[in-house]
């Protein structure tokens, strides 16, 4: 089922946008979700969400894969 | 787009586009107005040209209903850096000349019925940036050769019958940020090689036939935000490594995985979906999982999970789906739960629970689907309930409930699902049971019972089955029931009861499967032609009972 708030989302461009630097320095396990802090092209507040993936065909009984993004009014950012 | 006058197709482009108008064949009547006559091609639609030279750099055609095939003429179009033919009926094969639109950087083909290889010649096309060929019919291998592109950033090779191993080749590649392989026939391990994939967000292989385990080295992975091997062969443990992974949706479902969860998934706060269901998971479910409290889905369910449900996941506030089902959990549904104010399905059916239903449960007041099915949960349904009003689904069927069915019940109006079957409850059915217009499925079987079919039952105008066997039912059958035009199955076999069948039965159009045996009607059986459709098994067991049949061997509905 897609709740409210999932729609689908694929933009290659904005992927393209933040491909590179998103690597981590790691120290240990674990992750936490993104802080999103001026990652809304100035625009504010600028706070992340999940929003579902659609992968292909829609098998409607299904979930889509999620991903964190940075929202900001109606407009989605990478984080 | 530039327009021209009566330039016409003085060829070059616009000949090999009149060619690739011919290859879709006669299913080309979105294109009439490629005609090779009146426009100059650069305005025919779907066609984007380079303002100087007229070259053809786009071909949007999207959409179109085309059929036919792609007419290896595309490869003279040489400058094009655009092909969207997606969402069409094209069958044949992608033509190997598609490698000579050396300037192509987007080739979408998906949602088509193409078949055959994948060309090796895509390979040829080294400005291409996105490779988009899912939902046809191709086979053979993913070309290793398309490591060869070196900018390639999508893959999107999803809905195909694809076969082979995963070239290892194509995992080194820092650009590559979308690899979507998912519902294909690949074979094969998965390399340690993927996490070679720097600049990777989305790994999805969901539904092939990989073997072999999840790499030591998963963690390795740390551009990956999706990763997606569900419903393949996997096997062996969960490593700890995967505590690394930066993902929002590690899904891991249906495989054979063994071993514990391991707890450092606890730590993996990034995680909005986690779903390892549908595995050999032993053991515990880690308390620390209640860490997750950005985690929107938490599937564990079809597992060999044993302990208690920790009271630690009623800190998973984003929570809203839970389930737990089909494992072998003991011990009580922790009150804690009730903490979960965005929980939307709660499934905890087929473990072996036992005690109440935590009063605290209705503070889940988002909860549209329950299910406790199967379980040896005790005590009676909490009067708080009713306040679940966005409930659709409840199902409580084979545990050890007792006591009365809660009058409110029929406040949660949404109900298209109550599922009471196979417990002990007692008393009469409340006549606010009647209230609930959008039920479709009302099973109360089983139980112990008692009173009449209240004639509010009149107003379940959606409801298909309605099954109250096995209880002490007695009265008569409320007229009402004849109003019930989408009823498909009426089961009220093994009751107490008595009169006539109502005749109004008969106005119940929908109704094939109707169960009256083993109670104590009497009189006849409706003469109404619908009726006639039954066989005797409906209505055996009541002595008093007349059925009208064709052959003599019947008369008295005794039974045996």
């Amino acid at each position: 089922a897609v709740e409210e708030g999932e729609k689908y989302w694929w933009d290659p461009a904005a992927a393209a946008a933040a491909a590179g630097g998103r690597r981590r320095e790691l120290v240990g396990p674990g992750s936490s979700p993104p802080t999103c802090r001026s990652r809304c092209g100035g625009c504010h507040p600028c706070r992340p969400v999940h929003v579902a993936i659609q992968p292909g065909v829609s098998f409607p009984l299904e979930y889509y894969p999620e991903a964190w993004r940075c929202k900001c009014g109606d407009r989605l950012f990478m984080p | 787009m530039v327009v021209l006058g009566a330039a016409a197709v003085e060829g070059g482009d616009g000949e090999a586009l009149m060619a690739v108008k011919a290859g879709f064949g006669n299913a080309a009547n979105a294109l009439v107005d490629w005609d090779g006559g009146r426009d100059h091609y650069c305005a025919w639609r779907g066609v984007t040209c380079d303002n100087a030279s007229f070259a053809v750099l786009a071909l949007n055609l999207s959409n179109l209903n085309l059929g036919g095939e792609i007419s290896p003429a595309v490869g003279e179009l040489k400058s094009l850096q655009l092909v969207d033919l997606k969402g069409n009926k094209l069958t044949g094969q992608i033509p190997d000349e598609i490698g000579d639109c050396v300037s192509l950087k987007y080739l979408d083909l998906s949602f088509n019925l193409l078949y055959g290889d994948i060309p090796f010649s895509i390979s040829k096309l080294k400005q291409l940036e996105d490779l988009i060929l899912k939902n046809n019919q191709l086979t053979g291998p993913i070309p290793s050769t398309l490591s060869q592109i070196p900018n390639l950033k999508t893959l999107d090779l999803a809905q195909n019958q694809l076969t082979g191993d995963i070239p290892r080749l194509i995992y080194w590649n820092e650009v590559l940020q979308y690899l979507g392989l998912r519902g294909n026939s690949l074979t094969g391990t998965l390399s340690p090689d993927m996490c070679q994939l720097t600049g990777l967000w989305y790994f999805d292989v969901r539904g092939n036939n990989l073997t072999g385990s999840i790499p030591e080295s998963i963690g390795n992975c740390t551009s990956f935000e999706i990763l997606d091997i569900s419903y393949n062969q996997i096997s062996g443990e969960i490593p700890y490594n995967i505590g690394f992974l930066q993902v929002a949706t590690l899904s891991l479902q249906g495989n054979r995985l063994t071993g514990k969860i391991p707890d450092v998934i606890g730590l993996m706060q990034a995680l909005a979906v986690l779903d390892l269901s549908e595995n050999e998971l032993v053991g515990p479910i880690p308390p620390i999982l209640g860490n997750l409290s950005y985690t929107g889905k938490l599937y564990l369910h079809g597992n060999k999970l044993t302990g208690e449900v920790p009271p630690e996941l009623g800190n998973m506030t984003k929570l809203s789906y839970l389930q737990l089902n089909d494992n072998e959990l003991v011990g009580t549904i922790p009150a804690e739960l009730g903490k979960l104010e965005e929980l939307f399905e709660l499934n905890l059916a087929n473990n072996n629970l036992e005690g109440p239903i935590p009063t605290n449960i209705s503070s889940c007041t988002a909860l549209n689907k329950f299910n406790v099915y199967g379980n040896r949960l005790n005590g009676s349904i909490p009067a708080g309930f009713q306040n679940l009003e966005s409930l659709t689904y409840l199902n409580l069927s084979s545990n050890n409930f007792k006591g009365q069915i809660p009058s409110e019940l029929g406040h949660i109006i949404n109900l298209d699902t109550l599922d009471l079957s196979y417990n002990e409850f007692s008393g009469p059915i409340p006549a606010t049971i009647g209230d609930l217009e959008h039920l479709l499925q009302l099973n109360l079987s089983k139980n112990h019972l008692n009173g009449p079919v209240p004639a509010e039952f009149g107003n379940l105008r959606s409801v298909q089955v309605i099954d109250i066997s096995n209880n002490a039912m007695s009265g008569y059958l409320p007229q009402e029931l004849g109003q019930l035009q989408n009823l498909d199955s009426l089961i009220l076999n093994n009751n107490s009861f008595v009169g006539e069948i109502p005749a109004q039965l008969a106005n119940c159009f929908s109704l094939n499967i109707l169960n009256l045996s083993y109670n104590n009607f009497s009189g006849h059986v409706p003469l109404a032609k619908n009726f006639s459709k039954f066989p005797m098994e409906s209505f055996l067991g009541n002595p008093m009972l007349h059925v009208y049949c064709k052959d003599s061997s019947c008369g008295h509905s005794r039974g045996p």
